[in-house]
């Protein structure tokens, strides 16, 4: 008892980091939003435009970035509200796969498309 | 109106010519309830204003309550009157089974948190005249209802129990009649978490709670802070007490809607309260080195 | 003895008309999260058919992406729906920069004020980007 405590606690990372990613989603999703509807008008898209956006290093940077976060802040939202809803057993554990797996094929697919938008690769 | 059995008039039968003594405590009553009668209809007609309350009934014991259903009463108003004293009256005038509890009357006992027009109120502490007429009243939303405006205590008391509501530091003065000394500034922390008095509003109102029955409820994660925040008791039981609130099913489950702090009649920050032991739990969960 | 039955609208969200402003932008929240999250996965999948990995590579003109996308946008159903989605995920972020200042215990005494604040915010920055959300179809 005398050790500082100092265990993982799942519930507790999940909290901070769900702050953590809003912090930087704030950010992100406001400058995405700017991006492809004002300085860039989104009826006017092309898949020039796109490429030469996506062949910048700090702006595909902050695409991926922007995928993963939120698709943790996404679904651990997702998973927050349905345990306030009372989920719980082995209903909560099979939910929470799926969740993961989905967030997973998520990042999958969207670095996908990314790698396919960028002249980098 | 009332769910009291009514005594049926008994049918004389003029066999005797001396009455029973049966008869007569009968007709003696009967007189009574007359009499009470007519000094309810003076009541009434005497007071300036009359409130009306419209009060949940359910007994599952009583046939002719098994369906839940709304009752109303007319109380004669007075200036200062409670709505615990309207429940009072509408027991002792029309319906001696309307059930519901009270004690202290004076907002400390916690014993008499109702859901008052719309909203978790101690009925001793909420004013009639504050209220729209006709007022409703109901037992707490999101507990079972044992019966009319009592519900069912039990669960809210483990949640209160499950974080240990007892002061209990690490080490104790070295005299044996030595005080525990707290300085001023630790007893401004805690004053407000001291206050609660078990009535159950802020849990009865939390939307959480409702949904996931293993939520502490803000009652209990402020009794934690109570005694988590409190310097005598020492870092290590400090780091104890932060293991029970930061489990899955605790402060965690906050999401800051403000009703507990609303409807609290204490007037306790309990959001503030909650969001103080999140970023605690997240400072010791860094502190990693 | 304890009994449970349905208490009808006393236990659910029935009784909306009497929600604080603390209990709206919890809902509001919850819902422009779903909302959002829901369009993240579309999002991801409508430029996965659009970018038709297969052929990107070795044609490199993205034809079909750009004539996918431009389709997309000439319908004025997908023009107001792009309308709502920043109407939703403003709210997001201005009721979610209010949470942070929650969590941190900065103004928690006015934090219904800050609600009406996102609100607000929310509806003027939607109706000025509305001409420029519509230009073109309209």
């Amino acid at each position: 008892m005398a050790e500082h405590y100092s265990s993982f606690n799942r519930g507790t990372w999940r909290w901070f980091l769900q702050r953590v990613t809003a912090v930087f989603l704030i950010g992100a999703l406001a400058f995405h939003f700017v991006m492809l509807h004002f300085v860039n008008h989104a009826a006017s898209i092309t898949f020039a435009g796109t490429e030469a956006r996506m062949g910048g290093i700090l702006y595909f940077t902050l695409m991926m970035t922007f995928l993963v976060t939120a698709a943790f802040h996404g679904i651990n939202g997702v998973y927050n509200a349905l345990i306030n809803m009372g989920l719980k057993g082995t209903q909560k554990k099979v939910v929470a796969a799926i969740l993961v797996v989905a967030g997973i094929a998520l990042i999958v697919q969207g670095t996908r498309v990314a790698i396919a938008m960028s002249p980098m690769f | 109106m009332s769910t009291k059995i009514e005594e049926k008039p008994e049918t004389e039968t003029e066999a005797d010519e001396q009455t029973s003594p049966g008869e007569q405590r009968r007709e003696l009553k009967r007189e009574r309830a007359a009499e009470r009668e007519q000094q309810i209809q003076e009541e009434l007609s005497e007071a300036e204003e009359t409130v009306g309350i419209k009060v949940f009934r359910f007994d599952p014991e009583v046939a002719d309550k098994e369906e839940p259903r709304f009752d109303s009463f007319t109380v004669p108003f007075f200036r200062g009157m409670s709505v615990l004293d309207a429940l009072v009256y509408a027991r002792d005038t029309y319906d001696s089974s309307l059930t519901f509890r009270h004690s202290c009357r004076q907002a400390v006992c916690g014993s008499d948190a109702l859901f008052i027009n719309g909203r978790q109120r101690l009925a001793c502490k909420t004013q009639v005249s504050d209220l729209e007429w006709p007022i409703r009243i109901e037992p707490l939303p999101h507990q079972d209802v044992v019966k009319d405006l009592v519900v069912d205590m039990e669960h809210f008391y483990e949640q209160m129990h499950a974080v240990e509501p007892f002061f209990d530091p690490d080490e104790t003065p070295d005299g044996e009649l030595e005080e525990q000394r707290q300085t001023p500034e630790n007893r401004e922390k805690v004053k407000l978490s001291t206050r609660c008095i078990w009535c159950g509003a802020c849990m009865s109102s939390c939307n959480i709670a409702a949904g996931d029955n293993e939520y502490l409820g803000p009652a209990a994660i402020n009794k934690a802070y109570r005694f988590a925040m409190d310097e005598r008791e020492g870092e290590d039981r400090k780091q104890e007490r932060l293991r029970i609130v930061e489990q899955e099913h605790g402060v965690w489950r906050c999401q800051t809607q403000f009703s507990c702090t609303e409807v609290c009649p204490k007037d306790i920050p309990l959001t503030e309260h909650i969001q103080e032991l999140k970023r605690e739990a997240v400072k010791s969960n860094l502190k990693f080195w | 003895m304890s009994q449970s039955y349905d208490r009808g609208i006393v236990e659910s969200f029935g009784r909306w008309r009497e929600f604080s402003a603390g209990m709206w932008a919890w809902i509001f929240h919850k819902l422009t999260g779903w909302i959002l999250v829901g369009y993240l996965f579309t999002h991801i999948a409508v430029l996965s058919t659009a970018i038709e990995p297969g052929t990107i590579a070795a044609a490199g003109d993205g034809e079909f992406y750009t004539s996918t996308l431009q389709g997309l946008e000439e319908l004025l159903i997908v023009r107001f729906l792009e309308v709502g989605l920043l109407a939703v995920a403003v709210f997001h972020i201005m009721n979610g920069i209010r949470l942070l200042f929650v969590d941190l215990g900065i103004g928690l005494t006015s934090q219904d004020k800050s609600f009406y604040a996102s609100l607000v915010l929310t509806g003027a920055i939607t109706v000025a980007s509305i001409p420029t959300f519509l230009a073109g179809v309209l």
